[in-house]
């Protein structure tokens, strides 16, 4: 990846996006590198596919980078970037029909070279990620971000817009769904 | 679920104030959180990004403009007494003009594909191959008659082209009439449909 040199990549976010805003394009490099697992991960988490999550993340980057002057509170760019890839996941979720099962919902079919604990770790991981794709998008947003992404109920209601209460209500009950569908396999 | 659990998870309550049997079903919940978590994503789409920033964003005219001029899958979507009323204006139009639907004009070294697939229950179906670099959204194939057997005749250059059908935007599913086949380099295989070029 090609990274601005003049931003030093522990420089905090509002450094470097004023350095994007004022011309160099390539310190949103910097960005990229820095959240960009965490976004892929989530998105990949929303969507139930891979492919469906790099997509989300590269528009929401992109449009990111496009609106960047918009972002009020650059200290803040972390959860004003994930609002825009999850409003991203909404939309691909919303191009769905309702019927649509991502083929990633199928559990996995492991290598069985992989070896036995590698499949029983397979197996576990589609029971999880079915459990999770049957939440409703909302409560699987609060869930990936407070349990996966680690964060805090404030951080969670500046990403989503949603008010701490409803998301602590989400969090839970996505929860006791999960808790409960990991009985029904135990 | 005990709301303990619920306050240890939001921090508001030390684990170790959980008797042991409500610990296990924590522990079994953070397994899976964390499974979750190392779970693959999708690889960087650094370059991707970078690349379409570094493109030069166009004037809202430019773009207007080449929305008009590029080709663009149209789905209209029609009450059938209006699709009817519209199919008999268009036969209409074609009678007073004097034309028939004559043959897709093709150029010299064109073919044309027929995909045909058999999809009971699906929504949508298309094709995406060597020939639409694999993009998705520009190759549907219909069902009119909705039994399930979905087809696109498409003018291709001549010569072999692979290809996949994507049922309900992300199921990708090999053509099991294709008849040819080639490996697609990551274990699996792509169909391969040869284009004759038309005789004139």
């Amino acid at each position: 990846m090609k990274v601005s040199s003049r931003v030093s990549p522990a420089a905090p976010d509002a450094d470097v996006i004023a350095r994007v805003l004022a011309g160099d394009a390539d310190a949103f490099g910097v960005l990229i590198q820095r959240y960009e697992p965490g976004l892929l991960r989530f998105a990949t988490r929303m969507l139930g596919s891979v492919d469906a999550g790099a997509d989300a993340v590269a528009e929401g980057l992109v449009r990111a980078y496009r609106h960047l002057a918009s972002c009020r509170e650059p200290g803040r760019f972390r959860t004003w970037v994930y609002r825009i890839v999850a409003n991203r996941c909404k939309s691909h979720l919303a191009r769905r029909s309702a019927g649509d099962v991502s083929l990633e919902d199928v559990p996995a079919m492991p290598d069985p070279e992989d070896g036995e604990a590698a499949l029983e770790r397979a197996e576990r991981l589609a029971q999880v990620s079915q459990a999770l794709s049957r939440l409703s998008p909302e409560k699987r947003e609060a869930f990936v971000l407070k349990h996966i992404e680690g964060m805090s109920y404030e951080e969670i209601a500046a990403a989503t817009g949603a008010r701490i209460p409803t998301l602590k209500m989400r969090v839970h009950r996505a929860r006791e769904a999960l808790l409960e569908a990991l009985k029904e396999h135990a | 679920m005990d709301p303990r659990l619920h306050r240890v998870l939001d921090g508001e309550l030390d684990r170790d104030q959980l008797p042991a049997d409500l610990r296990a079903e924590l522990e079994r919940l953070e397994r899976a959180t964390a499974l979750l978590a190392a779970a693959p994503a999708a690889g960087s789409v650094a370059a991707r990004v970078l690349a379409a920033v570094h493109r030069p964003h166009r004037a809202l005219a430019a773009r207007v403009g080449q929305w008009l001029y590029e080709r663009h899958a149209v789905t209209l979507k029609l009450r059938p007494i209006w699709s009817l009323a519209l199919a008999a204006a268009l036969a209409l139009i074609a009678v007073l003009a004097g034309r028939g639907t004559g043959p897709a004009v093709l150029a010299a070294g064109e073919g044309i594909a027929q995909f045909v697939g058999r999809f009971p229950g699906a929504h949508s179906v298309e094709v995406v191959g060597s020939f639409n670099d694999w993009r998705s959204g520009s190759l549907p194939l219909t069902d009119d008659d909705q039994d399930g057997v979905w087809n696109a005749e498409v003018v291709l250059p001549a010569g072999e082209h692979q290809y996949m059908f994507v049922v309900d935007g992300e199921k990708w599913v090999v053509d099991p009439l294709a008849g040819r086949y080639v490996d697609d380099g990551f274990g699996r295989q792509n169909a391969l449909m040869i284009v004759r070029p038309v005789v004139r």
